[in-house]
């Protein structure tokens, strides 16, 4: 255990606008949790190496006016690639939501399909089936995976909330079978959307038409996580819709109770 | 008649001590200043007594400041009279940027309300954006965390067949996706949720549409900043975007009627740029916190001739502005257009020397620009300099002495008032299909889903409720705004212009009603509202007629409840080619939720509970949903006792207190039917009604009446008892049980009248309203 405690960046630049209810969800686990503005790990006036977490948050970084994520990736591949290449060698957590699953899939470290970060993105998160954002709550159900945090079982069905207009997992047209297979192989696909039963439905239950119902996927190590659904909304019972029909779940605090669980093991 | 001051420069002085009245006009015409024969007549006596003529720039900023829209020349006298000075036990702060009100011991929430009709009729996209940035700067400027967004917004009818349009006008549909768009860019990007609203079709809008926008923030007591700067010698920043020629004359251009050629004043209306917003939001509240701020104000219509000059009168001091030292997005602006711009995303701060560097590491850490532009000085005078040639050297008291009006006005009552032919009985069955299908019924859902309503995880009732995948329309929507405390804020919005445009003073009073009663139905006490009055051409002698019965409507009630209004706006000249829009007043209500763990929703909860009418329903069926499907045409609106209102609310709050009541929905639009399908449809659990013991009528005024000041509650079947005993004296009627089969059953005694399927009514209300 650590005794400096677990540090965790929460990572902002101009439109980022989820990272106050992120920076929350981590501190309320017991991390010691900051913000931390990209142009300062730039400059070098902070380093990514004294964290032990990268929180990529949802929001419009960069006003999305090109493509989703693609201005927040494009700022930090160049000066701060190789530093965090290293940072996922050395097992530390990177998770993005929404918006920043966009960027670490710009990014290519997920799907991080044959190695840590591949050169070009292998995947996207092109605009929704629907053409529109859309904000309301959906079931994902939890596949087998390696992921190295996630304490759900395997068949576990949960719900959280999404807000999107581009959140439809894709890969390239002309491989995609050999990738999906090769990331169900390795057990990459952390959940996956589903019906209220837990049936893999289409439109409107798979929100956005992602192949193969793609809500989540982590990378090979494990310790790359990044997906559409915002569990930092669905922290507390009385967020959840149905908290006055039923008392509410809060299936998202799971997610970061894990990631503790596990940088406290290991760090 | 003008003549150029300087050779380098654009600026001109007006000679308008030799000019007669017509030449005045011309002037008032040409540079855009709308005002009219005495306000230039006054203007002319003032210069010939100080022995000088203005320079364009002063004849600018006087435009500004006597604009309708800046000095509510026309409305300030009805409002002082009925809508001002509330007594209300809630402690409250008003004549700011924005309503400031009690919500705990250490906090205070701040909003408004505004429109955004002129400019969201010319570019819907642009307009309804910038309506959304410039009432969150009004809120952010008194020092709060803006939380959360109301969008109410009223088109024509979006079936409007194309070749009846009028030329030069937008079809509805297109204004429609627009508004929609716009809201949704801008809100969605800046992060904040857009939780509540209204969406209203009726053709009354085909040629003026209404945009209201609303914000809330929250803001610690010790760290709300007035909208003055009063000490001398302070620094004025200008902070935000830079200044372009976008909104040149917005406010001057509010307070006209369109006409067919002005359809084409597009400079009039402003860009707004949320990934400009969204960092400035960080610095303020950062520079707020570090308590440098001595006082705040948005740029909004009027730009910085406006904020500058209300900004030195509240504060009782003067100001220098250098116009140079303005960053400024095209390099040839003339003087005049610089102040008077109103580019979206700039505030102004006044900050001492000692601070001022603080202030200036603040903005250039977000990355954004920050620029000495003046200082306050003693003399209570306005003077402006561009590159050391002044070019303004006003006093204060004589550009902010807007005139008031006593405008003409005459009450209209219905030449004859049309008590209703009563129409023959209907086929229920197929009546309740047209009516849960009528535009301004159905489902919101198309809309609500393309604004994140969950953005900051703060959304505790969102717009929608229920179970996953089904979902029916909330009463209001309430936010948990502090991390560490269950205490809640209730937020909803009411308009009804069929009742309005009926009887402006009893439709006044029902917004007013079903504004209550939607904060009650959520197990809020309701607490403050905003009013927002969209109103026709004040200079019509009926308008100003139906000005002053809203308003009378509106204080009435709010005195009798003991609610202030807290903020306000008017919105005049909704007129387009000689038609004014209806009277439609818009509210902002604000209730208090004690604990948001204790929230109560609109859908059903239980089988087998008991489910009861609150209160008496009554033969009103003028502006029913039911009349207007119908076609029939009649005068008796719904009317309100203030008094049963009042009691009313308590005791079902206090039911609620009690955990009598499980679910609970007030009865609006389409009337008991609507409410029972939408309590239904939240969770598809069913009901056997019996609407027998209702005030004796035929069974579809007791369905399709829109009475004001009633509710549908569900009680736990095992406080059943308890609930009669604690209403007694209340008129309450049961209705019947919810069941578990998910049908929609009601029959009036013996007589089975409508019968269907939650889930086929869904299919009938949640379709897409496009």
């Amino acid at each position: 255990m650590n005794n400096g405690g677990i540090r965790v960046a929460v990572l902002r630049m101009e439109g980022t606008n989820c990272e106050e209810e992120s920076l929350n969800s981590m501190k309320n686990v017991g991390a010691n949790s900051e913000y931390v503005h990209i142009r300062d790990l730039i400059n070098g006036k902070k380093n990514i190496h004294d964290y032990h977490m990268l929180f990529f948050p949802g929001g419009f970084s960069g006003g999305d006016y090109v493509r989703a994520g693609a201005i927040f990736a494009s700022m930090i591949k160049g000066p701060l690639l190789r530093e965090i290449v290293k940072f996922i060698e050395d097992e530390k957590v990177v998770l993005g939501v929404c918006n920043g699953f966009q960027v670490l899939v710009e990014l290519g470290l997920l799907p991080g399909i044959g190695g840590v970060m591949s050169e070009k993105p292998q995947a996207v998160l092109a605009p929704n089936i629907s053409n529109r954002f859309e904000c309301r709550w959906v079931y994902v159900k939890i596949e087998e995976n390696n992921c190295k945090f996630i304490k759900y079982k395997k068949g576990d069905l949960i719900s959280l909330p999404i807000a999107h207009a581009e959140g439809r997992f894709m890969l390239p047209l002309d491989r995609e079978e050999e990738y999906l297979q090769d990331m169900i192989h390795k057990k990459q696909i952390v959940m996956r959307y589903a019906d209220s039963s837990g049936n893999y439905s289409g439109y409107p239950w798979n929100p956005n038409g992602s192949i193969y119902n793609i809500a989540g996927i982590c990378n090979e190590i494990g310790n790359v996580f990044g997906l559409m659904p915002h569990p930092e909304r669905a922290f507390f019972r009385y967020q959840h819709p149905e908290f006055t029909i039923n008392g509410g779940k809060n299936y998202g605090k799971n997610v970061f109770e894990g990631i503790m669980e596990y940088l406290n093991k290991k760090f | 008649m003008i003549e150029r001051m300087d050779e380098r420069y654009p600026v001109y002085r007006i000679r308008v001590r030799d000019m007669d009245e017509s030449q005045l006009m011309e002037i008032s015409k040409s540079m855009g200043l709308a005002l009219n024969r005495e306000e230039m007549l006054r203007i002319r006596s003032y210069f010939r007594d100080l022995g000088r003529d203005p320079t364009d720039v002063e004849l600018q900023a006087i435009g500004q400041a006597w604009s309708e829209h800046c000095c509510y020349k026309s409305s300030k006298y009805v409002l002082k009279k009925y809508i001002v000075g509330i007594d209300a036990p809630q402690v409250y702060l008003v004549g700011e940027d924005a309503g400031v009100v009690e919500f705990d011991d250490d906090h205070v929430y701040v909003f408004k309300m505004e429109s955004h009709n002129h400019p969201s009729f010319v570019e819907p996209y642009g307009g309804a954006a910038t309506g959304v940035g410039g009432i969150i700067r009004d809120v952010l400027c008194m020092g709060a965390k803006p939380i959360a967004l109301v969008d109410s917004i009223f088109f024509g009818r979006l079936d409007y067949p194309y070749e009846n349009l009028q030329k030069g006008t937008k079809h509805p549909k297109f204004l429609f996706n627009g508004v929609v768009a716009g809201i949704r860019d801008y809100g969605n990007r800046v992060g904040i949720p857009t939780i509540s609203g209204i969406t209203y079709f009726n053709n009354f809008f085909l040629n003026n549409i209404l945009v209201n926008v609303g914000c809330i923030g929250i803001c610690k007591k010790d760290d709300v900043i007035h909208s003055r700067v009063n000490k001398v010698n302070e620094n004025l920043v200008l902070v935000g975007g830079k200044t372009g020629r976008d909104g040149i004359h917005g406010v001057t251009f509010a307070s006209k009627v369109f006409d067919r050629e002005e359809n084409v004043e597009r400079t009039a209306v402003q860009l707004g740029n949320p990934i400009i917003k969204e960092p400035l939001i960080h610095a303020v509240l950062e520079a707020v916190d570090e308590k440098i701020v001595d006082g705040m104000k948005d740029l909004g219509g009027g730009g910085l001739s406006s904020v500058v000059g209300e900004m030195c009168l509240a504060g009782g001091v003067g100001a220098e502005v250098f116009l140079e030292k303005v960053p400024l997005k095209e390099s040839n602006m003339a003087p005049w257009e610089i102040w008077i711009s109103e580019s979206q995303e700039r505030m102004m701060i006044a900050v001492s020397d000692e601070n001022l560097q603080k202030l200036m590491d603040i903005f250039n850490h977000w990355g954004l620009e920050a620029s000495v532009i003046g200082r306050t000085i003693k003399e209570k005078v306005l003077k402006l300099y561009y590159n050391g040639i002044k070019v303004m050297d006003l006093d204060l008291s004589f550009i902010t002495s807007g005139p008031v009006y006593c405008r003409p006005y005459r009450i209209k009552y219905p030449s004859q008032v049309i008590l209703d032919t009563i129409p023959p009985e209907p086929s229920y069955n197929e009546i309740f299909d047209k009516i849960i299908s009528h535009l301004n019924v159905k489902s919101k859902y198309s809309v609500f889903s393309q604004y994140d309503h969950e953005v900051k995880g703060n959304t505790i009732i969102k717009p929608l409720n229920g179970k996953i995948g089904m979902g029916t329309h909330s009463d209001a929507s309430v936010i948990k705004p502090l991390e560490n405390k269950y205490r809640g804020l209730a937020i909803t919005s009411t308009s009804n212009p069929m009742l309005t445009s009926l009887d402006p003073y009893w439709g006044a009073m029902s917004i007013f009603d079903e504004a209550v009663r939607n904060l009650v139905s959520s197990n809020a006490i309701p607490h403050s509202m905003a009013d927002n009055l969209n109103m026709g051409n004040p200079e019509n002698p009926e308008v100003m007629g139906q000005l002053y019965e809203v308003a009378r409507g509106l204080g009435e009630a709010a005195r009798a409840l003991g609610i202030p209004y807290v903020s306000g706006n008017v919105s005049l000249y909704n007129e387009n080619n000689g038609v004014s829009i209806p009277p439609t007043p818009t509210l902002m209500a604000v209730g208090i939720v004690k604990d948001i763990r204790r929230v109560i929703t609109t859908s059903f909860k239980g089988f087998g509970n008991p489910v009861y009418l609150i209160n008496e329903t009554r033969r009103e069926m003028g502006g029913s949903i039911y009349y207007d499907i119908l076609g029939i045409e009649s005068h008796i609106v719904p009317k309100v006792n203030l008094v049963e209102l009042r009691e009313i609310s308590s005791m079902i709050l206090k039911a609620m207190g009690k955990r009598y009541i499980k679910s609970c929905h007030d009865i609006s639009e389409g009337g008991l039917a609507v409410t029972l399908a939408e309590m239904s449809m939240g969770t598809g659990i069913g009901i056997d009604a019996d609407i027998s013991s209702i005030e004796f009528m035929r069974s579809d005024f007791k369905l399709f009446s829109e009475s004001n000041t009633r509710w549908v509650v569900e009680i736990d079947r095992d406080y059943e008892n308890e609930f009669l005993n604690l209403m007694n004296g209340i008129k309450i009627h049961k209705i019947g049980y919810l069941n578990d089969n998910g049908i929609l059953r009601i029959r009036d005694g013996r007589r089975n009248i409508i019968k269907k399927d939650v889930e086929y009514i869904r299919d009938l209300w949640g379709g897409s309203i496009e």
